[in-house]
């Protein structure tokens, strides 16, 4: 689990009696992770900031309850995706993740490889969205892209962690059966993901 | 240990999450199939394919958009 560290500690006490600077810089240190957290997610943009937003305020409004039994990184995470669970049936029909809004870290390659590999990115993002249904994409995003242990994972989802262990296996199980076997046909007819190449650029 | 033991036990043995005893027979088992240690390579591939997932770097000036309309919703 990670530990909260004592400046952490300090602002958290202090958000809790009321102190709303303490909370904004509290807001600061997470609200990149949960935004990214709920982008993985929805892979809409617009949703991933309501549901940031709201996360944020929920938190803000809670943090009387907040009692150190995880970590805050932990808490926030679980009232995030209960929003993501709970809002999930009155998702938007269309995703407004698009090719240009992916951004590639390096900007060292070439125009072709960056083509490539922001093609990748929009493969990942599609099977994570169109094929793994969305208990299965939690757990998923959690330990494979934010690497939570399977403890915090199941304390967040209030999972036994049997049910983890499982449910990841059979996510990835899943997400390897889209991609590596070609089962999608959007990566077969429109991209390049299914080329061994890819894998390692 | 049987293939369908073995295929069960691909997750935690990439996390490192079975115990050592379990972990030398998994081991030993994709040692002796070559089906299993395929789909072992195959799975593992896919992970790291997965992992190349960067998702959007939200623009500085977009958090701030978002921390404006909490603190407005809030205060």
């Amino acid at each position: 689990m990670q530990k909260m560290d004592t400046l952490e500690c300090h602002l958290v006490e202090k958000a809790r009696n009321g102190d709303s600077r303490a909370f904004d810089k509290l807001f600061l240190q997470h609200q990149k992770y949960l935004f990214n957290l709920m982008a993985q997610l929805t892979g809409d943009r617009a949703w991933a900031d309501d549901l940031t937003q709201e996360a944020l305020i929920l938190a803000y409004q809670k943090i009387s309850s907040f009692r150190h039994a995880s970590s805050f990184r932990t808490w926030l995470s679980k009232i995030a995706i209960n929003l993501f669970r709970n809002k999930y049936r009155c998702r938007p029909r269309h995703s407004s993740l698009c090719l240009e809004e992916l951004r590639i870290p390096s900007c060292e390659d070439g125009p072709e490889r960056t083509v490539i590999k922001r093609e990748l990115q929009w493969c990942i993002a599609h099977n994570l969205q169109q094929h793994i249904p969305k208990n299965y994409r939690v757990v998923l995003v959690l330990r494979d892209l934010h690497r939570l242990s399977y403890k915090e994972i199941s304390e967040i989802l209030g999972w036994s962690m049997s049910r983890t262990k499982t449910s990841l296996h059979r996510a990835r199980q899943m997400f390897r059966s889209q991609f590596i076997d070609g089962k999608c046909k959007a990566f077969a007819e429109n991209y390049l993901c299914i080329c061994e190449g890819i894998l390692d650029l | 240990m049987t293939c369908k033991k073995a295929k069960a036990l691909f997750s935690e043995l990439y996390d490192r999450e079975l115990n050592e005893e379990t972990m030398a027979a998994v081991r030993e088992h994709l040692r002796s199939c070559r089906e299993c240690r395929e789909d072992y390579k195959s799975f593992r591939k896919s992970l790291k394919v997965l992992k190349r997932f960067k998702i959007l770097e939200p623009p500085r000036a977009h958090l701030e958009k978002v921390n404006r309309k909490v603190k407005k919703e809030l205060f």
